[in-house]
């Protein structure tokens, strides 16, 4: 009976020891996380609804969260929208959030979570600096102040009621801009064309979801 | 409609994301016992059968003790606590019930215990959102089993490969494990051909 | 026993990946970037250090036959300290280094460092073993991340090298992982079959 009770208690005192620190841990960390995330949620909202401001939330049947903006333009105020979706990617899940305005036209996006191949589909969320990696060390890089991801930046713009097309034209660059908007398309990241098809699906699947809201609210 | 869906965690579990060739998860067992195809077949099937049994019995803890009491950071230590229990377990029922079974297996259960390609399986399958989905405990368990029948493709494939090696003439200094790592870089290479397919 | 024998130990005659060829899936999976390498090697040499000194001061209070269950549950515990850290002070490197966070625990280096040296030796040498073992690891990384993300992002530290030039994407990915590791370790006992000679 000895043999079995001495064991038993090491390895309970053992994994209470490491619970308790643990929770310690815990503790002191929440707060901080909590701030963090509310920080990330603030900045997407800033990214996705430029210039809005948020004046709720409100929950769908399903009760998925989804946000409601406003911003006054020549005198007229006009109503933003943000909501998350989530949808298979090349591995593991994209999370992104959508903002649009009333007419459906997509003001921007924000890519919350992915797990892409670092160096292809993981550059959905690469902000592209023009400074080199010598100029960082011999001092002459020069602050280009607060930039967005190029990939997520093409998609503001773009109309949300008719279906977003993925062209291959390499990596995006201001010039395409207009070009690629004409046609309602995104340039495929090089190499990643599964991931950039992937955060498109992931963006319909987002829109008809809120769509089929507003459907159900009117009716 | 679900099928389709449960065909597609199936197919991408064991092709396109493959654990051991494109996430490079559990490489230790996959180069240390990859040089018979007999060990292979039986290390590949051991692990098909813990990580389908851990896939289930994580989800079951995760979902109804760790998140009810709100305690998810605890999921690594709970989560390897339990991999390391059912390796013990799985080991004295074998023992018991098919003598003829543990012979064959044996040896292989404890290593599986650091094997990280089933604390890996695990963990993705709470990254991934299953736990919460409907149809979770399935999901789980297709990516459980998938995950396994994965490994053992990869080990199989590579133990043909290091068998035929035996009677190869390479050069000295490439003998050994840098030659299996450009060997299954060029397995790596070539499971990168199911990448994109989708139903 | 000097201490900087134990040290170096771990830095080149028993270097984790190169020579014992243990915790290859760390190795393998975030060195898609230096500063990945730099911080998982933060990470292990941290829990490393933490786990040695613990196991080494219980050492003698530890039923021998359990000591097995109660470093995992120790190791896991510093894991689970370094994933909640790093997620509320650095949560870029938390998601950069995504699952292989918890998949520390299940690093062989860690439980067999714990079991070889710590549960048979004092404190202060267990730090000094730990320090030097990670550090063999996290260099190894650092110099397999060193070539994947100048060959494949044509970066280096997340900033472009050489303005224009298009990367080998491959070696970003699983294969080139493989593959260049597989090359390091040839290059490896080339030079150490050139220094025998020499002796």
């Amino acid at each position: 009976m000895k043999d079995i009770i001495k064991p038993a208690a090491v390895l309970a005192a053992v994994t209470f020891c490491a619970s308790l620190l643990l929770a310690t841990v815990f503790a002191v960390t929440k707060e901080r996380i909590a701030f963090l995330d509310s920080e990330a949620e603030k900045n997407a909202l800033a990214i996705v609804l430029p210039g809005y401001s948020i004046t709720g939330t409100a929950k769908t049947k399903d009760n998925k969260i989804y946000w409601v903006g406003e911003k006054t333009e020549n005198g007229e105020t006009i109503n933003g929208f943000a909501f998350i979706s989530e949808s298979p990617g090349y591995s593991g899940t994209i999370r992104c959030m959508i903002g649009v305005d009333s007419n459906m036209n997509i003001l921007g996006i924000s890519i919350l979570k992915q797990t892409e191949t670092p160096g292809l589909g993981a550059r959905s969320v690469e902000i592209a600096s023009k400074n080199t990696f010598w100029d960082v060390i011999t001092g002459s890089a020069v602050d280009e102040g607060i930039q967005f991801p190029w990939f997520q930046q093409q998609f503001a713009g773009l109309n949300g009621n008719k279906t977003v097309q993925v062209v291959k034209n390499g990596d995006w660059t201001p010039e395409m801009a207009s070009d690629l908007v004409s046609q309602n398309a995104v340039s495929a990241i090089t190499g990643a064309t599964i991931t950039s098809k992937a955060v498109v699906d992931c963006i319909h699947k987002g829109i008809s979801e809120y769509n089929d809201i507003i459907k159900n609210s009117n009716k | 409609m679900e099928i389709k869906l449960f065909i597609t965690i199936l197919f991408s579990t064991i092709f396109i994301n493959n654990y051991v060739l494109s996430q490079t998860l559990g490489i230790c067992p996959f180069l240390g016992v990859s040089k018979k195809t007999d060990s292979a077949a039986g290390m590949g099937f051991a692990v098909i059968f813990v990580m389908t049994l851990a896939s289930v019995i994580t989800y079951f803890i995760y979902k109804y003790i760790l998140i009810p009491f709100s305690i998810t950071y605890l999921r690594t230590i709970a989560f390897i606590l339990v991999i390391a229990s059912i390796v013990q377990l799985v080991e004295m029922a074998i023992n018991k019930l098919s003598p003829s079974l543990y012979r064959a297996l044996g040896i292989f259960l404890p290593l599986i215990t650091t094997n990280c390609a089933v604390l890996g399986v695990a963990v993705l399958n709470v990254d991934s959102g299953f736990i919460t989905k409907e149809f979770g405990l399935l999901m789980t368990i297709v990516q459980g089993f998938g995950a396994g029948v994965g490994f053992l493709l990869a080990l199989m494939l590579m133990s043909g490969i290091r068998e035929r090696l035996e009677t190869a003439d390479i050069p000295f200094n490439l003998r050994g494990m840098p030659i299996s790592f450009i060997i299954a870089g060029l397995l790596s290479l070539a499971f990168l051909g199911f990448a994109g397919m989708s139903f | 026993m000097s201490i900087k024998k134990e040290f170096l130990k771990g830095l080149v005659e028993k270097n984790p990946v190169m020579v014992l060829g243990i915790g290859l899936c760390p190795a393998l999976a975030v060195t898609t970037s230096v500063s990945n390498a730099l911080w998982m090697m933060i990470a292990t040499t941290f829990v490393l250090t933490c786990s040695n000194v613990l196991v080494s001061l219980v050492k003698d209070y530890i039923p021998s036959h359990i000591r097995i269950p109660v470093f995992i549950t120790i190791i896991a515990a510093f894991v689970t300290v370094v994933e909640i850290t790093l997620k509320a002070y650095q949560p870029e490197v938390y998601t950069s280094l995504g699952i292989f966070i918890p998949l520390i625990v299940v690093n062989c280096i860690i439980l067999g460092r714990a079991e070889e040296f710590a549960s048979r030796n004092g404190v202060f040498i267990s730090i000094i073993d730990a320090l030097g073992m990670g550090i063999g690891f996290g260099l190894t990384l650092t110099i397999l991340a060193f070539f994947r993300e100048t060959l494949g992002a044509n970066k280096l530290f997340g900033y472009t090298l050489i303005p224009g030039f298009k990367p080998a994407g491959m070696m970003a990915i699983a294969p080139g992982a493989f593959i260049t590791l597989g090359l390091m370790l040839w290059a490896m006992n080339r030079i150490m079959v050139s220094r025998k000679h020499k002796k």
